[in-house]
């Protein structure tokens, strides 16, 4: 089958840390954490134990007509503005926008839990026939799975293939994966990828009820999430999103389009069994599956962004497979310990930064990372900004269910 | 419920609700505004309560291809009318 190379020339982030690539820039060179304190949420909030929350506590400046607002959920609201911004960088033209070769791969963990919540108080509560029909008939279109990703379909006449992965935490990494795969194959000549979620209580519930988050820095939100470290004590759920334009390279190139990178390879596999804990031979079968699709050596990556959420045998599983593969030279980044874990968007919000990196010459450092666990001590940690180009990374992204991916990014030169 | 009553409520709603802003009367308001399906089920939803009444299914399917503020505004007095003769007779 013949294979096209595929190039990113477009990305931007609603994270914890900031919109866009000035602030989020000036957030990883300062040492900035986005984690600030859990939100009230006037229901089940109070009875977390975890106290912090990777927060977008920013005023985002939205400007959507209410023919595009009525089908779209708080999830929906940042996917579409992180894809207007790919859309306006990259520039490319209107008619092929609607043309049908531009598609979308876009995801969420389940939604707009926040519009679900509404129907479901509906649902529980409803007395009579008036209180049924509270239930709104756009509601479905506000919450399902794939929202974002039609959502944006609608907004911009984009008239591609649609690819909505649903994976968890693997989302985004999917999205830019499968995006990727459809344009180098032929299927499309452009995608849209990335993933966001949306604050939501019951996601952190479900993370506290699995004692998988982070409680002892409750009163210092801005100390935690600590991958690798010592004194790390479980994930911080966050929100946000990401979005990538991907476009296959002759194409990008004759239309003068600016190239921020080269998308050289993708991999994911599942672990086929237990469907929460890290499994060291997936994760490293995954990782090398990455080398050979990209046709790279090991000793060909400067730099992993690490998965890294900050749990106990999480990071000590993805550190000894990491070491396997990639031995001490890359340097190895935990990008979560900025914000926290933005779920869907992770995989996306990941990538972004990494471009950010790529293209500003400095590797950030992970922060929190004051002692290192010596059972994750087997990589090349990065504990104070670097001022180094980087010109091929690996961004790593596992998921609830055993689902593992790593995309392999390379600066073009 | 007068005409020129039902309009200004129409008109009201259409702007509160859908940020339809001054249609003229006869205008496709698809084509001109983008109110769609969704926007039509919402509105029955409006008109139920401005009119204190439950819309039977076969009732809200008449309303699906209604395209113009005057075609509503018909609609609606069409109703009021059949509300108040079930009254006058019960």
């Amino acid at each position: 089958m013949p294979q096209r190379r595929v190039v990113i020339t477009a990305a931007s982030a609603i994270s914890p840390i900031g919109h866009g690539r000035k602030p989020i820039v000036e957030s990883l060179v300062n040492g900035k954490s986005g984690v600030a304190a859990l939100r009230e949420d006037h229901l089940m909030s109070r009875f977390i134990h975890s106290r912090v929350y990777g927060t977008v506590g920013y005023p985002i400046a939205y400007d959507f007509s209410r023919q595009y607002r009525k089908t779209m959920g708080p999830v929906s609201y940042y996917a579409c503005q992180v894809a207007r911004e790919v859309l306006e960088q990259a520039g490319l033209p209107p008619d092929f926008v609607t043309g049908g070769r531009l598609g979308i791969a876009f995801g969420s963990i389940h939604g707009s839990p926040t519009v679900q919540r509404d129907i479901y108080r509906i649902f529980f509560e409803a007395k009579d026939k008036a209180t049924f029909q509270g239930i709104g008939a756009v509601d479905y279109l506000k919450s399902m799975v794939h929202t974002t990703a039609v959502n944006i379909s609608k907004m911009f006449g984009i008239t591609g293939r649609i690819i909505s992965s649903g994976t968890a935490c693997t989302t985004a990494s999917q999205s830019i994966g499968f995006g990727y795969e459809a344009v180098k194959y032929g299927l499309q000549d452009a995608m849209i990828c990335g993933g966001a979620d949306e604050y939501d209580t019951i996601t952190v519930a479900v993370f506290d009820n699995l004692l998988a988050c982070s409680t002892a820095f409750n009163d210092r939100p801005g100390e935690t999430p600590r991958p690798f470290d010592r004194a790390r004590d479980g994930l911080v759920v966050a929100e946000g999103a990401g979005a990538v334009m991907l476009e296959e390279y002759e194409f990008a190139r004759k239309r003068g389009a600016t190239i921020l990178a080269e998308v050289i390879g993708f991999a994911c596999n599942s672990n086929g069994g237990d469907l929460i804990l890290p499994n060291l031979d997936g994760i490293t079968k995954t990782l090398r599956l990455g080398l050979e699709n990209a046709q790279i050596n090991a000793s060909d990556v400067d730099l992993v962004s690490a998965h890294a959420t900050a749990t106990k045998m999480g990071d000590i599983i993805e550190a000894q497979a990491t070491g396997r593969v990639f031995g001490t030279q890359p340097r190895v980044v935990a990008l979560k310990s900025y914000m926290g874990h933005t779920m869907a968007a992770c995989g996306a919000v990941e990538t972004v930064l990494t471009i950010y990196m790529m293209q500003e010459g400095f590797i950030a450092p992970t922060l929190h990372l004051e002692e290192i666990d010596e059972r994750c001590a087997m990589i090349r940690h990065v504990q104070k900004l670097e001022e180094i180009p980087v010109k091929t990374a690996a961004i790593q992204n596992f998921a609830f269910g055993g689902v593992n991916t790593c995309l392999m990014i390379r600066k073009l030169t | 419920m007068t005409r020129q009553e039902i309009e200004k409520e129409i008109r009201a709603v259409l702007l509160r609700e859908f940020e339809v802003e001054n249609p003229e009367p006869d205008v496709n308001l698809r084509e001109a505004y983008g109110f769609d399906s969704i926007d039509a089920i919402e509105l029955l939803l409006e008109i139920e309560r401005f009119l204190g009444t439950e819309l039977t299914q076969a009732e809200k399917k008449k309303a699906m291809d209604i395209r113009t503020l005057n075609q509503i505004i018909d609609y609606v007095e069409m109703l009021a009318h059949h509300r108040k003769n079930e009254a006058e007779k019960a």
